[in-house]
């Protein structure tokens, strides 16, 4: 959709405070990824451990809200519509397949299909939204919105440097997103939740506490043998969903014309 | 009197935080109990139970298993197979995360289903990221039953075209020829709706009218505030009476 041409381009100011937000969000998310890591694995089952657990709430939780009101605004229309389609893609794959005893969740389908379609702000922006719209039905999401953005903009990243161009490397591209997705998400089930919450998941935690592993250590190591698998089926299933568009679906959005995500898809000329 | 839904919304929210921060059983409990009196009394038990367990059983279920059975920081064993070791501190942790996820739980779904949603979207959408933030809410709380029937339209359409589904790959196919037709039909739409919005001025800057009014007492403004404040310092107490790398 083109800039409209009757009414005021927003000013640079406003440009300037959305990118700041940006910056903030991200700040929030990473500083209070590296103060839970280094501060307090050890006493997660001593005490109440509800400090962390504020801390690991209010932290990625603030940074994900900043995210959305820093991207939101400046999304196209034709990207906002296509958000509650892929919210309701998540929600739906993920009620379902959360719900089974599989060690995945799937619930990042159409986090990533927007993020190949309209790059990396808007797949934070979907990824963030989404938890927050599904935490109507189910409220144990919420605290996992920043691991979702990130899982939304490192999509929508590895769409642009071409990940998506040979059908091999996409479910690289989703193995590596998961890994940092699920490094990144682990304090949170350890600290927010204490375990999964998932009866699969959990079954995998019980496994390595067996062995004696701290609780951080053992859902971080589930959560590297779980996300990867988990996200390079997601990847892998958002680029047949992808190739199975039809020409003039897929090439309604800039950022597939511009930076030539698919194959077969020529870049814009001229413009 | 009606609640405002930023009213209520704040009540949950601050019921959540304070509940979080305190983390003490008989509290998490009065919660759990409470949600589930107001939402018997507001009729919407019915619905508000189902969604709960389907949260809270897997969610028990696992930290019970794992907890219960494993929890190498134990010392006061109750029994022993092999390697599972049930210790009594193991089922106290299980215990209290469960009933303190539990009461967030109840209070946050206790506020999704007796708020109204025509009335939160109308309070949100005054423009910018409220009004974009609302369409997203709006169109995916109404896009969500209308999905559930065109799965079943389009499963009869394939159906109808010789699709057997199987165990197996087959199952895997059949999801795929089943998936495709959804979200091509999907996308297809919000295309449509893209040009129907962008005609009617969806993305202009300024202010918007609307045609639903929601009262806002200055009581309940001055009870939002009251909550907000209140979970705030149940926050700030924790985190500065707790000492630091604890």
């Amino acid at each position: 959709m083109s800039p409209s041409l009757t009414l005021p381009a927003p000013a640079p100011a406003a440009a300037r405070k959305r990118r700041l937000l940006e910056i903030l969000g991200a700040a929030a998310i990473a500083a209070t990824y590296i103060y839970l890591v280094l501060n307090q694995p050890a006493d997660i089952t001593g005490g109440p451990g509800s400090a962390s657990a504020l801390i690991a709430l209010s932290g990625f939780l603030v940074g994900a809200i900043l995210l959305i009101v820093a991207v939101l605004p400046a999304l196209p229309a034709s990207t906002v519509v296509l958000i509650p389609v892929a919210l309701v893609l998540n929600i739906v794959l993920g009620q379902f397949v959360g719900s089974t005893l599989v060690p995945f969740y799937l619930d990042a389908i159409g986090t990533v299909l927007i993020a190949v379609l309209a790059g990396p702000a808007a797949g934070a922006a979907t990824g963030a939204l989404s938890s927050i719209v599904w935490s109507f039905f189910n409220p144990t999401v919420l605290p996992f919105a920043a691991g979702a953005a990130l899982i939304g903009c490192l999509a929508g990243l590895a769409a642009r440097h071409g990940m998506f161009r040979r059908f091999y490397l996409a479910p690289v591209a989703g193995f590596v997103t998961g890994i940092i997705g699920g490094v990144v998400s682990a304090p949170v089930a350890a600290f927010v939740f204490g375990g999964t919450s998932g009866v699969a998941t959990g079954a995998i935690v019980s496994a390595f506490r067996s062995m004696g592993d701290t609780l951080l250590a053992a859902i971080t190591k589930q959560a590297l043998i779980s996300d990867p698998m988990d996200k390079a089926i997601v990847f892998t299933v958002v680029a047949v969903l992808a190739y199975a568009l039809p020409r003039r679906a897929r090439l309604q959005y800039p950022f597939v014309r511009r930076h030539r995500v698919l194959a077969g898809t020529s870049p814009e000329q001229g413009s | 009197m009606r609640l405002h839904p930023l009213t209520s919304l704040a009540a949950a929210g601050s019921t959540a935080a304070i509940t979080t921060a305190a983390a003490s059983l008989p509290l998490s409990l009065a919660v759990m109990g409470a949600a589930v009196v107001l939402s018997a009394r507001g009729g919407t038990a019915r619905r508000l139970l189902p969604a709960a367990a389907a949260v809270l059983l897997p969610l028990g279920l696992s930290l019970l298993v794992m907890h219960g059975l494993f929890f190498p920081e134990g010392r006061t064993v109750l029994a022993q197979w092999g390697v599972a070791r049930v210790t009594a501190e193991g089922l106290v942790f299980a215990l209290e995360r469960t009933a303190q996820l539990g009461a967030v739980v109840l209070a946050l779904l206790a506020f999704s289903f007796s708020v109204s949603v025509p009335d939160l979207v109308a309070v949100l959408s005054s423009r910018g990221v409220h009004g974009r933030f609302a369409f997203v809410l709006a169109s995916t709380l109404t896009l969500l039953p209308a999905i559930t029937s065109r799965v079943e339209r389009i499963r009869q359409a394939q159906e109808s075209r010789g699709l057997v589904v199987r165990r197996g790959l087959h199952r895997a196919a059949a999801f795929r020829l089943q998936a495709v037709p959804l979200v091509l039909s999907l996308i297809e739409d919000a295309g449509t709706r893209t040009a129907a919005l962008e005609a009617r001025g969806f993305s202009n800057p300024g202010p918007r009218t609307s045609y639903r009014d929601v009262p806002d007492p200055i009581l309940q403004r001055v009870l939002r505030a009251v909550l907000l404040g209140a979970a705030a310092a149940a926050v700030a107490a924790r985190l500065l009476l707790t000492p630091a790398g604890s």
